[in-house]
């Protein structure tokens, strides 16, 4: 055990404020699922209200003035909802504890390059999630002015919007701290012989991710700033002049720009999608690799279309904006990047799916997952298509149907790639694989009931119904005619809840489940370094009793004259 | 890096730190002069002003960062940044562009041409 | 546990671990002050007059003479670290004292020309270039204090590991001085855009 501790940790240092890359994997891991749980539940509320208007809320109604939610307390859970889902939920998942636990192991190194930067990164993040929770406590309740705290609307809210502010730069200095990190072990402590051609895709995935996180954070923090001086020093970067708020003149200098915030919010925001689907991509293409026993199709054009999704990430974002008076220029050009860069999503999805052709798959759980990712994603992503279009934006902006689209990219997308790759993982961390019939049970309920809350989304869009409406369009005339769709998706929403209970019942079920003998190091047979040079779980602080050295690429799988159907990356 | 090589360094840092008080009385001497057309259209102070000023920049890069002698992957890193941080900054500029190109459309809508193909 | 080329260069890349990394953090920094340079041009060009009317003279010669420090400041870091390279401990604490005392001396000037603006009643609220000026100016001094923090403890009391360990002592020296060049690199820019120009 040369290269492992030796020395006794102390449950604090070992446990609490761990060092160890696996460990704070775990941390995240564990942080973000709750926090992921805590947002879905602000969802199950709030389809209450959108089902049954005027009834009170059943279980948890007594936490609410008469039982219901009033309309700005629906805005504030609206808000909080994305807010909790993006930046405590799924980013801190996708690269904070997939990010963190995997690509030390995939690469061969001891640990992160910065293990203190690393420890820091997670409890910053906690500090931040529990700012934006305590901001449901303070005098207004918590933000209200949607995820995207648009001024002036954000400028002139209450509390809870400052609190959300401060809560923000935590996840981002948190966030920058984490993805320094990786982009920092990747380049510089790769093992002996792995190239950058021989790098899982998922780690491609990750480094890319790091870049848009590194680059694309900084002017959100700026915008940030800039709101919260407006908010607490009285500053107008965001109010133009003569603002009449409430039938008054808003007694401030004015001259600012409240388009500016879009701008700066969306030069972030729009790499952010690419943040939640890399990773997830590259979840899936493990997966489906390992699954499939064949080689990934096409390796390099989906590492290029990675680079290059990340790339042009950076020049779409204002296809956010074109109702906001943009002109015939800036709306042309952002509508072409836009659709150039579906091109590389669409490269990375046809390889994934040419990957399956003449494999042969085992469906277990993870890899249902994945292949459920697929269309899903898919479905997200050609439903987007009328969104980067201004004429056709200009009628859906705004409705369900965006709703619709964006979620069928990250929650059937990117959760399910977060489920596939918790399957997957499992037996690493602990050694014991999760039970297969619970996994298909949570996997089809929650296929149908999720498609069963995000499908009749884009029905109620096109008719015209607005995202933002408390009593989801009772009191609006063009809802009319869609309105049944309301107990539909919520019924789908509630059953999509109890679906996860088989997944809760599974995770602790196996934690506590008694093996006997050493668990298998790879259950999954296969090539990658995390499964073949480390002993069985867990594992010590330092991963790799010998420092792994690669001799090849890593998916060989099914190689012709091989004696197995799997040739590790480390073997000569 | 040699005992020699650090002290033709420490000289170069003394040069570059009079040529850097030099320029920064140089610009606030500049800032002075009148050399715009109208004080309403001042771009020819921000043009001189921000010419020194960039040149001061890279002194400090090229020299005291190191920059003019560093790896390939540290490049990389900037170069992409550098590109980004242009289209952030650009992003006042489109605005503006975009409204003039909005103008002369009002001027001259475009022709309809009948469908044919 | 240790972690590989934490002091050593790594051969293909020929880089140590923090120099990736703190030239990886700058880049976003560049990104930030990016973002706010962003809008003051987007202020700036949005409004009828600039300066608008009715507001604050800023002091030239308070910030020429803060200007002439940083750069002074900025010198002595990279002198410090030279003076580490040629084996010189006790010079090294010269430099690295003197940028520290360029450092105080830079925000103990930034202190009376704010309280001098404030004292007029110039307060961000006033308009759009005072906001963007103490935004700007105040995010700066918190990176300089940052920066001051993490200098005085390189200085001081982290200095012993230039006894265990010279080599990484070194280059943690040069990546302090990074940082510092980079917020002598703002100034320089912050410099005319909001006095001169």
């Amino acid at each position: 055990m040369s290269s492992q501790d030796h020395h006794e940790e102390s449950f604090i240092s070992k446990y609490i404020f761990s060092q160890d890359h696996k460990w704070i994997g775990i941390q995240y891991g564990i942080t973000s699922l709750v926090f992921l749980l805590f947002g879905f539940t602000l969802m199950m509320v709030m389809r209450w209200q959108l089902a049954y208007p005027d009834t009170v809320i059943p279980f948890v109604g007594w936490m609410f003035e008469d039982g219901m939610l009033s309309p700005d307390m629906y805005n504030s859970f609206g808000a909080m909802h994305g807010t909790i889902m993006i930046f405590l939920g799924v980013v801190p998942m996708v690269v904070g504890a997939f990010g963190n636990y995997l690509v030390p192991l995939q690469i061969g190194a001891p640990d992160m390059a910065f293990p203190k930067l690393n420890m820091a990164s997670y409890w910053t993040y906690l500090a931040g999630g529990v700012i934006m929770v305590y901001s449901f406590f303070v005098p207004g309740g918590a933000a209200n002015s949607g995820w995207t705290s648009y001024p002036p609307l954000a400028d002139i809210a209450t509390t809870g919007q400052t609190i959300w502010l401060f809560g923000m730069v935590f996840l981002i200095t948190s966030s920058l701290l984490g993805s320094m990190n990786i982009i920092v072990t990747i380049v510089q402590l790769r093992a002996e012989g792995l190239t950058w051609g021989r790098l899982p895709f998922f780690v491609w995935a990750q480094f890319v991710t790091s870049f848009l996180l590194v680059l694309a954070f900084p002017p959100l923090e700026a915008a940030g700033v800039l709101q919260l001086m407006d908010r607490l020093a009285g500053t107008s970067f965001f109010l133009p002049s003569g603002l009449v708020v409430g039938g008054e003149i808003l007694n401030v200098s004015g001259g600012g720009s409240p388009l500016l915030w879009q701008h700066l919010f969306w030069f972030l925001a729009h790499p952010e999608v690419y943040v939640l689907i890399l990773p997830a991509m590259g979840v899936v293409a493990e997966i489906i690799a390992n699954n499939t026993r064949k080689p990934l199709w096409g390796y390099k054009s989906i590492v290029f279309a990675s680079v290059w999704l990340g790339f042009m990430s950076f020049i779409v974002w204002a296809h956010h904006m074109f109702i906001t008076g943009m002109g015939q220029g800036m709306s042309l050009f952002f509508q072409t990047t836009t659709m150039i860069i579906s091109i590389p999503s669409v490269i990375i999805l046809s390889a994934l799916f040419i990957t399956l052709w003449g494999g042969k798959i085992r469906f277990n759980t993870p890899m249902l997952f994945a292949l459920a990712f697929l269309p899903m994603f898919g479905i997200g992503g050609l439903t987007g298509l009328p969104l980067g279009l201004a004429p056709t934006d200009i009628h859906l902006h705004d409705t369900y149907y965006v709703i619709g689209h964006f979620h069928y990219v990250v929650a059937p997308g990117t959760i399910f790639a977060i489920f596939a790759g918790i399957y997957f993982w499992f037996p690493k961390i602990t050694g014991k694989k999760l039970n297969e019939g619970l996994g298909k049970i949570h996997f089809f309920f929650s296929l149908i009931f999720i498609n069963g809350v995000f499908m009749p989304m884009f029905i109620q869009g096109l008719a015209g119904v607005s995202r933002r409406l408390a009593d989801g369009g009772v009191s609006y005339a063009h809802a009319a005619g869609v309105l049944e769709w309301n107990e539909f998706m919520s019924m789908s929403a509630w059953l999509l809840g109890v679906a996860q209970i088989p997944f809760i019942i599974n995770f602790f079920m196996t934690i506590f489940k008694k093996v006997d003998g050493v668990a298998d190091p790879n259950p999954w047979q296969s090539t990658t370094i995390e499964w073949t040079d480390t002993t069985s779980p867990p594992l010590g602080h330092g991963n790799f009793e010998i420092a792994p050295v690669v001799h090849r690429g890593p998916y060989e799988y099914s190689v012709e004259g091989a004696s197995e159907d799997f040739i590790p990356q480390t073997k000569k | 890096m040699s005992h020699d090589d650090i002290q033709h360094h420490v000289k170069t840092y003394i040069k570059v730190f009079i040529a850097l008080m030099f320029l920064t009385l140089l610009t606030v001497g500049a800032s002075y002069i009148d050399f715009d057309i109208s004080p309403q259209f001042r771009s020819g102070a921000i043009f001189v002003g921000l010419a020194i000023a960039s040149f001061k920049g890279y002194m400090v890069a090229s020299e005291f960062m190191h920059l003019n002698n560093e790896k390939k992957m540290i490049y990389w890193v900037l170069g992409l940044t550098v590109f980004f941080f242009i289209f952030c900054l650009s992003i006042p500029v489109l605005w503006e562009a975009n409204l003039m190109g909005d103008t002369n459309f009002e001027q001259s809508p475009p022709k309809i041409e009948g469908g044919h193909h | 546990m240790q972690i590989p080329y934490n002091e050593e260069l790594r051969p293909d890349t020929g880089l140590y671990n923090a120099k990736l990394g703190i030239w990886i953090f700058l880049a976003s920094e560049i990104m930030l002050f990016g973002g706010l340079f962003s809008a003051y041009i987007m202020l700036r060009v949005g409004a009828p007059v600039w300066p608008p009317l009715g507001t604050a003279q800023l002091n030239i010669p308070m910030a020429t003479f803060n200007t002439v420090v940083l750069i002074t400041s900025s010198v002595t870091m990279v002198m410090a670290w030279a003076s580490l390279k040629m084996n010189n401990f006790g010079k090294f604490k010269m430099y690295m004292g003197l940028t520290l005392l360029f450092s105080a001396m830079f925000l103990v000037v930034k202190y009376f020309e704010y309280s001098a603006k404030l004292s007029h009643g110039f307060t961000p609220a006033h308009d759009t270039f005072l906001a963007i000026y103490y935004t700007m100016t105040g995010l700066h001094v918190i990176h300089i204090i940052a920066g001051m923090i993490v200098n005085g403890y390189l200085w001081m009391p982290g200095s012993k590991m230039w006894k265990s360990n010279p080599e990484r002592f070194t280059n943690r020296i040069e990546v302090a001085g990074l940082y510092w060049h980079f917020v002598d690199l703002v100034w320089i820019f912050l410099f005319p855009s909001l006095y001169l120009l």
